[in-house]
């Protein structure tokens, strides 16, 4: 049985087209050294503040997961473990500096040695070391944001006014490197086109509370990500939006989801396997389980409960976000509620709680998230283990002898509960 | 009368079980072959073999259903099952008290909540590495120079159980060679071996709500060694079924039952049927 499992939209086409642009730009800054660029994290990114100079990001995570979709990413990990680094690093790390040693990258194209390697501290610990790294192989200048971790429910005023004040230490630091003055109208108005990006991908990943799902939250999701990351502070990504929304929109209006019949909804906690994406994908598909709901699709921004980035306060707002408004830098106890609200709000089945090993960030604490979710709120919830980089980890059989277990599960008690009803 | 079969591809011993249901549901007959390299031809001779031993022809069997790793390649199938949904089925008939399943097999071992029906509730099952299962057994085995049937028996004689300093099946063989070298006695060693196992499987049973009763399943309910340390672990009886190994076959032949009778439960399930037994 082959089940379709992809919308394919004009969407798709105008995501290629963005990021390959993006890949161009960086291309170029490599040949003449124009646009500066910037390398960050994707948790908590202040790409607004870029905008201010003209300045195009630089994701190694993005890099990485781009090789491990294309099945590249084993030899640049293999070309790091040789240096030294362990096998229970992240593999996002190896296989990111296995690349710069083996001068490979995602599209072929030349990727630039960034103008300022800004290491957007959010939450993990390995991003302070990577960045490390990265600068003594590249050379490039070092800048650390220290964001502190959510410790309370809301971010403190001293911790807004600490990163804001790194942010225009930032903002210093780039003036000196890029020898242009910091355009604070277009960084206004970066925060202002970020506010419309966001407002419309907030109401895309609503539509995904209808039943049918128009779009498959955790997997089509990431086809969006790409845009959110790299153009959301531009007129581009705001058109982008615009008409990604108006597509899903108009399919589910239709009345059209995911598959042909939506058998199950599901809220997905962790990154995907991407050396093994497809074949991680089919494995739902044939169940026709759509995921209504995702946490890795907010690593970047959690937008879906209202923040958005503020035009009036652009300073503070940027702050706020890499405080609070991604999910790297939530404590657990706020994955757990944001998790819960999915369950209940976009009306799902259940929970597949993906563990990688690469990343203790995502993955300590799942043992007990699933604890959690079955005992104390009755949510059937499956946790199965892979990596999110590393094709050694993933081991095919058992995977998907799990995932058809849990449905089979699901199956029946669904068919107990009609039969109750009837 | 309606016949069904279910069989059981596990890694090492493949399992078939006729059943037949006339008015009440019976049990016709078992078979039990090593799995081997060519995982088709063992289901194909566990289940030549379990018509001939219910003295039936093939064309008799109304409906097969498969399960185990290698449920995929068995050409002959109707459908396929997982196992962790065959065993708790096949408990839940057997020892119908059953809420919470214990099955170790020879690669992997899962806990099991099991519902009233013999459904399944939740599950949990260990990671990819072979530790604490049937396989970590075995190369004890080996390492001491007896058999596997042996090993159980001789471990309930350990008075003064060795702590192991590992589950892993590999580094197994080391930590029994240095405590030979000091001498111990095999039966302790042994005795630690099983309990060090049953600590393992109960800690990760500790993930589902391990209600009782507490049925074992799979083929290292055979070994009377497991079982003791399991139950010493747990501090209460397991339920052992004389057809313990059996169960994912007996489960898998009651689906085929269902199926059979229209009362199958799996809507979506129809989708699932691959006959050409390519995956
Ligand atoms: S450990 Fe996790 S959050 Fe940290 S860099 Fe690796 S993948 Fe990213």
């Amino acid at each position: 049985m082959s089940e379709k499992t992809e919308y394919r939209g004009s969407i798709h086409q105008s995501q290629k087209d963005l990021m390959l642009n993006w890949y161009e730009q960086l291309d170029r800054a490599a040949t003449t050294g124009d646009p500066p660029t910037v390398s960050m994290m994707i948790s908590g990114n202040c790409v607004e503040l870029l905008e201010g100079f003209g300045a195009v990001p630089l994701y190694p995570e993005v890099n990485a997961l781009q090789l491990a979709i294309r099945h590249q990413s084993l030899d640049p990990i293999l070309a790091a473990e040789d240096l030294g680094y362990a096998a229970d690093n992240c593999a996002y790390v190896k296989a990111d500096i296995g690349c710069m040693l083996k001068g490979i990258t995602p599209t072929g194209g030349k990727l630039p040695t960034p103008t300022l390697i800004l290491c957007n501290f959010v939450g993990c610990n390995t991003y302070l070391k990577w960045f490390e790294h990265t600068a003594k192989l590249t050379g490039a200048p070092l800048y650390v944001i220290d964001v502190p971790f959510m410790r309370t429910d809301e971010p403190r005023k001293e911790d807004v006014e600490y990163v804001v004040r790194q942010l225009k230490e930032t903002v210093e630091k780039l003036e000196q490197l890029t020898r242009r003055k910091f355009d604070y109208d277009r960084f206004r108005q970066a925060v202002d086109c970020s506010r419309r990006s966001e407002d419309l991908w907030s109401q895309i990943k609503h539509l995904a509370r209808s039943t049918p799902s128009p779009f498959d939250a955790y997997f089509d999701a990431i086809t969006l990500m790409g845009p959110l990351y790299v153009y959301r502070a531009k007129p581009e990504g705001v058109e982008f939006f615009e008409t990604a929304l108006a597509e899903l929109q108009a399919k589910r209006d239709a009345g059209h989801g995911v598959y042909e019949r939506e058998h199950y909804r599901l809220v997905m906690e962790g990154p995907p396997p991407y050396p093994y994406f497809r074949t991680f994908r089919d494995m739902f598909a044939k169940w026709q389980a759509c995921a209504v709901a995702s946490t890795y699709s907010t690593v970047g921004g959690l937008w879906e409960f209202g923040f958005r980035h503020d035009p009036d306060h652009p300073f503070e707002s940027v702050a706020l976000h890499m405080i609070e408004q991604n999910v790297t830098n939530r404590n657990y106890l706020q994955r757990y509620e944001q998790i819960r609200r999915y369950v209940e709000e976009w009306n799902a089945d259940g929970v597949i709680i993906h563990f990688v090993k690469s990343c203790r960030l995502f993955s300590a604490g799942q043992g007990d998230m699933r604890d959690y979710f079955t005992k104390q709120l009755g949510i059937p919830t499956l946790y199965i283990e892979s990596d999110l980089e590393d094709p050694r980890y993933f081991a095919e059989a058992q995977t998907k002898n799990r995932i058809d277990a849990f449905f089979e599960a699901l199956e029946h008690s669904k068919a107990t509960a009609l039969r109750g009803s009837a | 009368m309606r016949i069904a079969s279910g069989v059981d591809v596990g890694s090492t011993q493949t399992k078939a079980v006729m059943m037949s249901d006339n008015g009440g549901i019976n049990i016709l007959a078992r078979a039990l072959v090593d799995t081997g390299a060519n995982v088709q031809r063992a289901a194909e001779r566990a289940f030549d073999k379990c018509c001939a031993e219910a003295g039936i022809q093939t064309g008799d069997v109304g409906f097969v259903v498969g399960t185990g790793y290698g449920r995929y390649k068995i050409a002959f199938g109707n459908a396929q099952m997982t196992e962790i949904s065959c065993h708790a089925k096949g408990a839940g008939f057997l020892c119908p008290s059953t809420r919470t399943v214990i099955d170790m097999g020879g690669q992997d071992s899962k806990a099991i909540s099991v519902g009233a029906n013999g459904e399944v509730l939740d599950f949990v099952m260990n990671d990819k590495c072979a530790a604490g299962t049937g396989r970590f057994l075995a190369n004890a085995a080996e390492v001491m120079g007896i058999s596997l049937d042996e090993i159980g028996p001789l471990s309930l004689r350990g008075k003064y159980p060795v702590k192991l300093a590992t589950v892993c099946t590999v580094f197994v063989e080391s930590d029994i060679l240095s405590y030979l070298a000091q001498g111990k006695k095999g039966e302790d060693i042994l005795n630690g071996v099983h309990l060090a196992i049953a600590k393992r499987t109960v800690s990760l049973a500790r993930r589902i709500n391990l209600e009782p009763e507490i049925t074992m399943t799979g083929g290292v309910a055979r070994n009377c060694g497991m079982v003791h340390a399991l139950e010493e672990v747990l501090a209460r009886k397991l339920q052992i079924s004389p057809d313990a190994h059996f169960m994912g076959a007996v489960g898998a032949a009651l689906f085929a039952l269902e199926k059979l009778d229209q009362s199958f439960e799996f809507g979506t399930w129809k989708g699932q049927h691959a006959t050409s037994g390519g995956h």
